[in-house]
């Protein structure tokens, strides 16, 4: 069953959703990402690999707002979100999961996709001072919406946990449910896979490409090769803070130069 | 039991209960370390104070401050609650935008070392050192002061604004907007992450825990008559948090739990060992030391306190686990 | 004029005080991660050892090295036995500053029985007054503008030249990494504490001396101009908190001959706050009080 998580669609299926613009983000003396430029495709899984110290997750953050961007514009869905905070991104459709485990451990599992639904007249100060009555109906729908993304995901028993009591695998699908609980248009994944059963990498795989069928649009980091073939419908190769190649997987292994950076055997 | 003694527990029990319940929801819910807090109580005594005291020529002169509106009841306290919360607006685009959390805490306890010094020493102002006494108290001109009735209404008074503070804490907690300020508290960046504006979450969760704690100023200056900077040193703020940190944090009831034992309990407990005991200042010296063992052993033992923060199950739950 | 010559004066003897508290203390926090907000009480109760010493017969020179052998040692102790056993327990920034406050409550009125609440003076009948233009300072102050040298000197040859302080500049870059090189991380820190303790002691000793008087209560005092001159380097650079010492020992002695000597502390914070909303990781520092990521 299809949760209320596609996108609307896109009004211009050709144009890319997201535009990174010879982006720069330098730190310290350091040029962790220099001058990236990417488009991202709508209604596809982009993969975003390279080497180690490459600047993917570096880049990720500069594209969520989690890191503000040292120059170079971002465009999403045509709007300049260059100057936009990390919240108002998110808002907008344009979130990210984190590499390292994100839940709110002091949350429930239900909690944790709760906190994350907008439009809940009880998320402000006016509403929670109206009392119950005012903020109860938005509630009980978000509930709905939860415990259908939970079953989808199959972790409906959990709900009242504690989201820091959950394994590595059961923390990385929160996250993920948490995400699409904001409705999102572009989801940026730092490294879905890393740190997680090998049984859940490939419930997540699976879970990605409904994601896909539905209409999401995903800029993924990741490091498995073998993953990234079966999942992406094309990459983006960095290395040290910079582009050096993108296309299908197949027509970058005929690129000696992605080779010897990069892509062994 | 002398009236007077149950009044003066019942009140003291009262404003404690108001600041630990929003210490609760700056510190306990949200995360804030206002290691300031009593300094918010203090803004509203005084406002209270000078809103209620009659120019500081009466009385032979022999305070100076600024004020003296002699404005009836209930002006002075709320004019206490809404200084807690001017207050905060400055303080909160200061300390709360962009510092990581133990750097707050540290500019908020030194704010509440340098304001009790300035305040101190800029007699002028709110007659320095010596403070301001003879705080009319309220409705003095309805019932005599120094009647039981009017020991039994303070009381009441006081009651009802413990009843509203719970209410309205109650709501901001149990509401989705309390769920928010937790998430901001767990993991700030994922916080932002789901679009969470940390910064407004904190302002907000600042200004109204300003205003309770103007509040419980405004209610205890009523009633103590007089208010002076030897009242409100930092370490007033570090039993308030010993209050929280034993009663349990991010649990209103457990804030209330922590108020009764934590300053009401103790001081009333140590009120029997007789002065002449040890050197002077013994006994109060040693309460000191006590507090700061109660942090220590807690956070060590029990960092989640007697009624930790609860679990929110809701309603209609599945029962059985997945495989 | 003539008094801001004369607070010039005053400025170079204050600087020397802070910049002996202020690379103490940031060094402590730099390596350790740990903000000891017990800091000050530990410069009381040095400067108080010394004070009972001094009552005694004892000069007050001898009465520093006392003090600063009080300061390592109750330092050490004071890590070994309450602060490292709660970051093995995982406690958070924020409760270990919690931690160090409670225990500057628990020191400060353990002390106050003791010692009293009336402020007491060094007595010390050596020593004139010297003068150079319009600069007037007792042949103390300038003695402690001396030890402040030399201990600076001494800090940086540590941190240059010795095994120790290179393990000490490793351990604060990346205790993980440092550890995995083979550096014994649990005896640096330990080395840490006795040498940031030893500063901390005489650091008190001497900003007791260049005060009229001094009591418990001014502990407070003597935490945050040290805090306010190492947030104001960078924390945990010690040649930050050097420069920040500078700063506020000379604005503080400054704005004392411009204003009013009472408010010397609020300057400090003033300059704290200003800091904290321009500047927050200082002047030195790469990453010091600004939200840390993830």
């Amino acid at each position: 069953m299809t949760v209320a998580t596609a996108p609307q669609v896109v009004a211009h299926p050709g144009r890319p959703l997201l535009t990174a613009s010879d982006v720069h983000r330098h730190f310290e003396g350091l040029h962790a990402v220099d001058g990236v430029s990417i488009e991202v495709p709508p209604g596809r899984i982009t993969g975003l690999i390279g080497p180690n110290g490459a600047g993917k997750s570096t880049f990720l953050a500069v594209l969520a707002g989690t890191l503000p961007a040292t120059g170079g514009t971002i465009v999403f869905d045509g709007a300049d979100v260059t100057r936009y905070p990390a919240f108002r991104r998110a808002r907008e459709g344009l979130v990210r999961t984190f590499q390292l485990p994100s839940e709110f451990a002091r949350l429930t599992v239900l909690e944790n996709l709760l906190v994350a639904a907008p439009n809940n007249r009880g998320d402000s100060l006016f509403g929670a001072l109206m009392g119950r009555r005012y903020w109860i109906d938005d509630e009980r729908r978000i509930v709905r919406r939860a415990r259908s993304l939970l079953q989808r995901f199959g972790m409906s028993g959990k709900e009242s946990d504690y989201a820091g009591n959950m394994s590595g695998g059961q923390k990385r699908l929160i996250e993920i449910m948490r995400a699409l609980m904001l409705e999102p248009r572009l989801l940026l994944l730092d490294e879905p896979m890393s740190g997680v059963h090998p049984k859940i990498v490939l419930e997540i795989q699976r879970y990605l490409q409904d994601l896909r069928a539905e209409g999401m649009t995903i800029l993924m980091v990741e490091h498995e090769l073998h993953m990234v073939e079966r999942l992406c419908d094309s990459v983006v190769v960095m290395a040290q803070g910079k582009v050096i190649g993108s296309g299908t997987m197949a027509s970058l292994r005929r690129q000696r130069e992605i080779v010897d950076a990069y892509l062994v055997g | 039991m002398n009236t007077y003694y149950a009044a003066n527990l019942l009140v003291y029990a009262g404003v404690d209960i108001i600041a630990c319940l929003a210490l609760n929801l700056q510190f306990g819910v949200s995360g804030i370390v206002n290691f300031s807090f009593i300094v918010f109580q203090a803004v509203g005594a005084y406002t209270a104070a000078v809103l209620s005291l009659p120019p500081d020529s009466a009385n032979g002169g022999f305070q100076i401050y600024f004020g003296g509106y002699q404005m009836p009841f209930p002006i002075p306290w709320v004019g206490g609650a809404i200084a807690g919360g001017l207050l905060a607006i400055p303080v909160g685009m200061v300390v709360l935008r962009k510092l990581r959390s133990d750097y707050q805490a540290i500019a908020l306890l030194v704010l509440s070392i340098i304001t009790n010094e300035v305040i101190t020493n800029a007699r002028p102002f709110l007659n320095g050192a010596a403070g301001l006494a003879l705080v009319p108290p309220p409705l003095s001109d309805q019932i005599d002061p120094n009647t039981d009735a009017y020991q039994y209404l303070y009381v009441a008074l006081t009651a009802v604004c413990v009843v509203l503070v719970f209410i309205v804490v109650n709501r901001v907690v149990n509401s989705p907007y309390g769920r928010s300020m937790r998430a901001m508290r767990e993991r700030e960046i994922a916080a932002m992450a789901i679009g969470k504006n940390p910064v407004q979450i904190k302002m907000t969760v600042f200004i109204v825990g300003g205003v309770i704690a103007g509040l419980s100023g405004a209610i205890l200056v009523g009633f103590i008559q007089l208010w002076a900077p030897s009242v409100w040193l930092y370490p007033e703020t570090i039993i308030l948090f010993a209050a929280i940190i034993v009663g349990g944090r991010g649990n209103n009831t457990g804030a209330i739990l922590g108020a009764l034992l934590v300053p009401v309990g103790f001081e009333e407990a140590t009120r029997f060992i007789p002065t002449s005991f040890g050197p002077p200042g013994l006994v109060p010296a040693l309460q000191w030391v006590a507090i700061g063992l109660l942090i220590i052993g807690f956070l060590w033992f029990r960092p989640d306190g007697v009624r930790p923060e609860p679990r929110h199950v809701f309603e209609g739950a599945p029962v059985q686990e997945d495989g | 004029m003539d008094l801001y010559v004369a607070a010039f004066g005053f400025g170079l003897v204050g600087m020397s005080v802070i910049a002996i508290a202020a690379v103490g203390f940031t060094m402590q926090f730099g390596i350790t991660n740990m903000i000891n907000l017990a800091y000050g009480e530990v410069m009381i109760s040095s400067a108080y050892v010394a004070y009972y010493l001094n009552r005694a017969g004892v000069t007050i020179w001898v009465g520093m090295i006392a003090g600063a052998l009080f300061g390592a040692a109750f330092s050490f102790l004071l890590n070994r036995f309450v602060y490292a056993p709660f970051q093995r327990k995982g406690t958070s920034h924020i409760g270990m500053v919690i931690v160090s406050l409670a225990v500057s409550l628990m020191i400060a009125n353990l002390l106050l029985p003791i010692v009293g609440y009336y402020s007491v003076s060094y007595q010390d009948t050596t020593g004139g007054l010297l003068r150079a233009g319009g600069i007037v300072l007792t042949t103390n102050q300038i003695a402690i503008i001396g030890v402040a040298v030399v201990l600076m000197l001494a800090i940086h040859g540590l941190l240059t030249y010795t095994r120790l302080g290179k393990a000490m500049r490793a351990t604060a870059a990346n205790p993980t990494l440092a550890r995995n090189c083979g550096i014994p991380t649990q005896r640096v820190i330990d080395a840490v504490w006795v040498i940031t303790g030893a500063l901390c002691g005489l650091a008190g000793v001497v900003a007791a001396m260049n005060s009229d008087s001094f009591a418990i209560a001014n502990g407070a005092g003597f935490l945050i101009t040290a805090l306010a001159a190492a947030v104001l380097g960078g924390a945990g650079q010690p040649y930050g908190a050097m420069i920040g010492a500078v700063i506020i020992g000379m604005v503080t002695e400054l704005s004392a001959a411009a204003w009013a000597p009472e408010y010397k502390e609020v300057v400090a914070f003033g300059i704290l706050v200003l800091v904290m909303v321009l500047r927050p990781q200082g002047l030195l520092a790469k990453r010091g009080a600004l939200a840390a990521a993830g």
